[in-house]
């Protein structure tokens, strides 16, 4: 299946070129380790063979847009497009200057987790094959199938658009990952019934292994600003060495910040390099968005941003 | 260690430049008894207030931070009110969500000929930031931060 979207793929990437559509294409290349994938700009039609399509496309792309000069075609699945819409929104990307190739995504799986269930390193994986409701695993002469829901992605569970809406082109049918919101937010319902002190000791320390590296920031498709707060040193808001007071604080503003834009494409705690779960802040905050002023982001590109409009009667029970 | 009976709370008021610091003003010049415990800063809008703003004061050891502004529909920008309360709301949510009893962040509309209700929202918001006592949040040893 993936090896036909694959090839319709290329073809559709080529035609663009001959029209003279784009100027470059983003998309996905076979990563550098087993079942990865890796960013990569296409600049002429004979390169578009190196695209590929297959359940390990994890990363949102759409921030690369903001940089980019010229007609950039860029491969989408529906949150990527959902933040490429975003970006729209807030004046970022111009939608006549990009050309959006929608992939219909039945969710992405994390390599991670098979490797903890299986009890091996991925190097040691040979296969893994896709089936209806479950992943067949190959490694040496063992075969073992696991079921889809535990190998997928969290915030693949509670996908609100896997199709994109936004799109040029859309390659293949429409598609769905299988959906259990109760798995895919079974993080924070835990962490609501904990009274306000644990959950405070919790991200306590959470906070105290993060580096500040910026990796969430960076790779955050919303998180575009020329310069971020944490930068700033007239007034210095927070301390530049990492301590878990100013960490926390970093997360906290950022999560806000993202606030109706934040599509919960997963890409922050991917890249996280301790492993702090920082979608049970982000997804939090798209659940009260949604739920205080029902907002979906990324979902319409003529709405105006969140927090850029009001409604005359809102929220009025939090004032005085 | 600090008794509760004579811990006093330090709250840090954001008042808007047009109505809330006319209102805190007036209440002083007709002599309304209210709590002493805030420090207010004049903004010009409560538009101005940015989440960051609020966690700084609570990281500076604040125990209770207050935002007031406009009533809805009376900003002297038009619309600043409204994107603060969007802003309030979710920053309100959030932080508690994170652990920070709600209580420390409150908002309030006093306009600048509301003195009684400036004198009543310090009353209450004084008495439920010492309902939950000292700010301890940020402190590495679980002593209290002044700011």
């Amino acid at each position: 299946m993936d090896k036909i979207l694959q090839d319709n793929l290329r073809k559709e990437v080529k035609a663009l070129f001959e029209q003279k559509k784009v100027d470059l294409v983003i998309g996905y290349e076979t990563g550098p380790t087993k079942f990865t994938t890796t960013p990569v700009l296409i600049k002429n039609s004979e390169e578009a063979d190196r695209l590929v399509i297959n359940d390990f496309i994890t990363s949102n792309l759409a921030k690369m847009l903001v940089k980019i000069k010229g007609k950039a075609g860029i491969v989408a699945k529906g949150c990527d497009s959902r933040s490429i819409v975003s970006l729209i929104q807030d004046h970022k990307v111009k939608r006549e200057n990009i050309v959006i190739i929608g992939v219909p995504c039945s969710g992405i799986i994390d390599v991670g987790k098979i490797s903890r269930l299986i009890g091996k390193e991925p190097d040691e994986i040979d296969d893994i094959t896709r089936e209806k409701d479950a992943v067949l695993v190959t490694s040496g002469s063992e075969k073992k199938s696991l079921p889809l829901k535990e190998v997928l992605y969290e915030h693949c569970l509670a996908c609100d658009l896997s199709t994109p809406a936004e799109c040029d082109v859309l390659i293949g049918e429409p598609a769905s990952p299988p959906l259990d919101k109760v798995a895919s937010l079974a993080k924070i319902n835990e962490m609501e019934k904990m009274t306000a002190e644990q959950r405070w000791q919790y991200w306590k320390e959470q906070m105290q292994r993060c580096t500040r590296c910026y990796a969430c920031r960076n790779v955050c498709p919303v998180c575009y600003c020329e310069r971020c707060f944490v930068e700033e040193s007239e007034p210095q808001w927070i301390n530049i060495a990492p301590n878990w007071q100013d960490n926390l604080i970093f997360q906290v503003i950022r999560s806000i910040h993202v606030a109706g834009r934040c599509t919960d494409c997963g890409n922050c705690e991917r890249a996280c390099p301790v492993g702090i779960p920082l979608r049970s802040l982000v997804r939090k905050m798209y659940d009260i968005v949604d739920e205080m002023f029902h907002y979906k982001a990324g979902t319409n590109k003529d709405d105006l941003p969140l927090m850029a409009s009001y409604e005359t009667r809102e929220a009025e029970e939090l004032i005085r | 260690m600090e008794q509760n009976s004579e811990w006093k709370p330090q709250i840090l008021g954001f008042l808007c430049k047009w109505c809330s610091y006319a209102g805190a003003d007036l209440a002083g010049t007709s002599r309304k008894k209210y709590p002493a415990n805030m420090r207010i800063m004049k903004i010009p809008c409560s538009g101005r207030i940015a989440p960051l703003f609020i966690l700084k004061a609570l990281r500076m050891g604040f125990d209770g931070v207050l935002v007031s502004g406009c009533h809805p529909g009376d900003c002297h920008y038009q619309t600043g009110n409204y994107r603060a309360r969007r802003r309030i709301a979710l920053t309100k949510k959030f932080l508690e969500y994170i652990g920070i009893e709600p209580q420390r962040v409150q908002a309030s509309w006093v306009s600048a000929s509301e003195a009684n209700k400036f004198a009543q929202v310090s009353e209450e918001v004084t008495k439920e930031v010492k309902e939950v006592g000292p700010n301890r949040l940020f402190s590495d040893n679980g002593q209290n931060i002044t700011g």
